[in-house]
C-alpha cells in the first residue's frame, strides 16, 4: 500500500475495519445534489445482494465546498424492509476522505485503489457521483462477476443513438481493433475490478501524469485488457446523469480522451501490434430496451464548422493526412448538406493518420488533436444525416461496420506507426 | 642633381622596399592562415553535414517547425546542411580575422576590437529573433485552431494577427538589444499595436454593431445559443 497519500485518520479507520470483502468507490467534486441517491443505491445494493459480505463505501472527494462529504456521511436507508428480502448481517462501513495529489478523477481513483489494497478487498467497483439512473442492481452486476473469476467488469448501457459519439466513432473501434476485445463502453465511467487488479493499478507509475487528471477510464480498461486480466461486461440499463457543463469545450474533451488513448498505444505497442482480430467479451445482465427521449441536433451548423476547418486548417491537415484524403476533404467542404457524407474508410484513414502523426510527433500533440475537432464534427454530422431514420439496432450495425473497417485497415496503422 | 634624385626617388623607394620586406612575412603568414582556414572550414563542413545527419537533426527541425520557418523565409536546403554551412562560414570568418590581425595594421586592429565588443549583441539578437519566430508560429497556430474550434469566421485573421504581433515584439526586443533606436523601436511598436487595436475597435464598432449588441445581450440577459444535445463521451 502506498500509505503516503492517505491521511492519518483514514489509516486509523482502516486499522479499525481490518479487512473487507467488497469496496465501492465514489469520486466526487461538488456533487451534494446527486451523491445522496448514489450512496443509497450502493448501500441497498450491499444489503440486497451481498448481505453476508463485509462492505465498505469510499467517497474520494476533490475538495467540495457544497458539503458533498457530509451528505455521504449522513445518508442512510431509512426503510430497509421496503427494498430487502433479508436483513443485512454485516454493517455498511463508510469512509469519506479528500484525496491528495493532482486534482482530477484519476487521483480520486488512486485513493480508492489505495484503500482497497489496504483493506485487502476481493472485489471493488467505482460509480460516478452524478448518476440519476443507478439502482442497487448496478452493484450486483459490477461486483458479482468478480467473485466468479473475472478481474474487470466494463459497463454496457442503452444509450440514445447519438449519445457517446466520441466513444462510438473513435474510442470503441480503436480500442477493439488494437487490443482485440470488444468492450463496448471502454470509457463508461462505472467499472468493477478485482482486488488483484486494484493492486496492479497502484503499481503503475502514472499518478503524476495526465492519467491522474483525466483519461483514467480508458487507462483502466486498456491496462486490464493489455495485461491479460479476465474482462467481462455488465448490462446496467440506461445511463442518465446530471447534465454536464454546456460550455464544456469539445476540442478539450477530444484532446483529453483521444490523447489518453493514443498515449496508451505508445505504452502498449508490443501488446497491440501482434493482434489481428477481435473477440466478443462475455456480457452479464438482463438486456432490455430503454425508452430514451429524442434529442436535438443541428447538422447544418455542424457542417458549417467542418467547412470552416477545411478553409482554415488545411495547411495543418496536409502535414498529417495523405493527399487523397486532403482532396476528399476539400471536395466534401463544397458539398451541399443533403449530400454530405464521410465514408467509414475515409474516417478510419483520418484516425490512423492522426495516430501515426501523434507517434511521430509531427506537430505539438495538443495542436494535432485539437485540429481533429472539425473533422470529428464533420464525421458526426455525416453519421447523423445518414442514420436520421434508423433505429438503435441499425445504428449499432453501422458502428459494427465501422469497427470492421478499423480492423481491416490495421496493417496500414502498423506500417505507418513503424 | 644626383643627390637630389637619390633623396627624392631612391630613398623613398628604398624605404618602401624595406617596409615591403618587413611586411612580406606578415602578408605570407596572413595568406597562409587564410588558406588554412579555407581548408579547415571545408573539412568541417563535410564532417558536420554527416554528423548532423547521424544525429537526425533534420527530423528534429521538421518537428519543431524550423524547416518550415526557413522555407517560408525563402531559405532552401536542409537544416543540417545550412547549419554546417553556417559553422564553416564562422570558421572562415574567424580565420579571416586572425589573418588580417596578423598583418599588424593599427586601423584594422581598432576596427576589429569594436566589432568583437559588439558581436555578443548580434548573437543575442539573432537568438531572440529565431525564438520569437518559433514562438510566433506556435502561438499563431494555437490561436488559429482555438478560434476555428470556437467557430469564429475570422479565424485565419486571428491566427495571423497573433503570429505577427509576437514576431514584431521579438524583433523590437532584438533591435533594442542591438541598440538601434532604442526608444524609437519601443514607440514604433506601441504605435503599431495601438493602431491595430484601434482599427479593430473602430471596425468592430462600425461594422459589427449588431453583432456586438447581440453578443452583449446574450451575455447580459443570459440568452443562450441553442445547443446540440449530443453527449460526446
Amino acid at each position: 500500500m502506498n500509505g503516503a497519500i492517505l491521511r492519518k485518520e483514514i489509516h486509523d479507520r482502516i486499522s479499525d475495519i481490518g479487512e473487507a470483502d467488497i469496496l465501492v468507490g465514489i469520486p466526487s467534486y461538488n456533487n451534494a445534489r446527486t451523491i445522496g441517491h448514489v450512496v443509497k443505491a450502493v448501500q441497498t445494493g450491499f444489503a440486497k445482494y451481498f448481505p453476508d459480505k463485509k462492505a465498505v463505501l469510499v467517497n474520494s472527494d476533490g475538495g467540495s465546498t457544497d458539503g458533498t462529504m457530509d451528505v455521504v456521511q449522513q445518508t442512510s436507508l431509512e426503510d430497509f424492509q421496503s427494498v430487502l428480502l433479508h436483513h443485512r448481517v454485516e454493517p455498511v462501513l463508510k469512509i469519506a476522505t479528500p484525496y491528495h495529489g493532482i486534482p482530477g478523477k484519476g487521483s480520486a481513483f488512486r485513493t480508492i485503489f489505495d484503500i482497497a489494497s489496504a483493506l485487502n478487498v476481493k472485489a471493488c467497483a467505482v460509480v460516478d457521483s452524478d448518476l440519476r439512473s443507478i439502482t442497487p442492481e448496478w452493484i450486483e452486476l459490477l461486483i458479482k462477476p468478480l467473485f466468479d473469476g473475472f478481474d474487470y467488469v466494463a459497463p454496457l448501457y442503452h444509450r440514445h443513438k447519438y449519445d457517446g459519439t466520441i466513444t462510438n466513432s473513435i474510442i470503441y473501434p480503436l480500442t477493439r481493433t488494437l487490443y482485440g476485445k470488444r468492450v463496448r463502453q471502454p470509457i463508461g465511467g462505472d467499472f468493477g475490478f478485482s482486488g488483484r487488479l486494484a493492486r496492479h493499478y497502484l503499481e503503475k507509475d502514472v499518478w503524476e501524469t495526465d492519467v491522474a487528471k483525466y483519461g483514467i477510464d480508458i487507462w483502466m480498461t486498456t491496462t486490464a485488457i493489455a495485461n491479460n486480466f479476465k474482462v467481462c461486461q455488465a448490462f446496467l440499463g440506461a445511463k442518465i446523469h446530471d447534465p454536464k457543463d454546456p460550455g464544456a469545450d469539445l476540442s478539450a474533451m477530444l484532446y483529453q480522451v483521444v490523447g489518453a488513448t493514443l498515449g496508451l498505444m505508445e505504452t502498449y505497442t508490443d501488446a497491440w501490434k501482434g493482434i489481428r482480430d477481435s473477440e466478443a467479451v462475455p456480457a452479464f445482465g438482463f438486456q432490455y430496451a430503454v425508452g430514451l427521449e429524442p434529442i436535438q441536433v443541428n447538422t447544418e451548423r455542424m457542417i458549417e464548422r467542418f467547412r470552416l476547418g477545411t478553409r482554415e486548417l488545411m495547411d495543418i491537415w496536409k502535414i498529417i493526412l495523405d493527399k487523397d484524403i486532403v482532396d476528399f476533404l476539400l471536395k466534401l467542404g463544397k458539398t451541399e448538406t443533403k449530400n454530405f457524407f464521410m465514408p467509414d474508410e475515409i474516417w478510419v484513414d483520418i484516425i490512423y493518420s492522426f495516430a501515426a502523426a501523434y507517434h511521430r510527433k509531427v506537430i505539438h500533440s495538443e495542436h494535432l488533436l485539437k485540429s481533429l475537432t472539425p473533422l470529428y464534427i464533420g464525421r458526426t454530422a455525416s453519421f447523423v444525416i445518414n442514420t436520421w431514420e434508423s433505429d438503435a439496432r441499425d445504428v449499432e450495425e453501422k458502428i459494427e461496420n465501422l469497427c470492421v473497417h478499423f480492423e481491416q485497415k490495421k496493417p496500414l496503422l502498423i506500417k505507418n506507426w513503424s | 642633381m644626383g643627390s637630389m634624385f637619390e633623396r627624392l626617388v631612391v630613398e623613398p623607394l628604398q624605404k618602401l622596399l624595406e617596409m615591403l620586406i618587413q611586411f612580406l612575412p606578415n602578408l605570407f603568414s596572413a595568406v597562409f592562415i587564410l588558406l588554412l582556414g579555407i581548408v579547415i572550414s571545408w573539412i568541417s563542413k563535410y564532417i558536420l553535414t554527416r554528423f548532423f545527419k547521424i544525429l537526425k537533426l533534420d527530423e528534429l527541425s521538421d518537428r519543431s517547425g524550423i524547416s518550415k520557418m526557413l522555407s517560408r523565409g525563402g531559405i532552401k536546403g536542409s537544416f543540417s546542411t545550412l547549419l554546417a554551412k553556417f559553422i564553416s562560414f564562422v570558421i572562415i570568418f574567424a580565420f579571416v580575422i586572425i589573418s588580417l590581425n596578423s598583418l599588424n595594421i593599427f586601423a584594422i586592429e581598432n576596427l576589429f576590437e569594436k566589432f568583437f565588443l559588439y558581436l555578443p549583441n548580434v548573437f543575442i539578437a539573432v537568438i531572440i529573433v529565431i525564438f520569437g519566430s518559433m514562438l510566433s508560429n506556435f502561438l499563431g497556430r494555437a490561436a488559429l485552431i482555438a478560434s476555428v474550434n470556437a467557430g469564429f469566421k475570422t479565424s485565419g485573421l486571428i491566427g495571423k494577427a497573433v503570429k505577427l504581433t509576437i514576431f514584431l515584439f521579438s524583433v523590437s526586443i532584438a533591435l533594442e538589444q542591438l541598440g538601434i533606436g532604442k526608444e524609437t523601436v519601443v514607440i514604433a511598436f506601441a504605435i503599431i499595436i495601438g493602431g491595430i487595436v484601434l482599427s479593430l475597435s473602430i471596425a468592430f464598432g462600425l461594422g459589427g454593431r449588431d453583432i456586438a449588441r447581440e453578443y452583449l445581450e446574450k451575455k447580459v440577459k443570459g440568452a443562450e445559443e441553442e445547443k446540440d444535445e449530443i453527449s460526446h463521451l
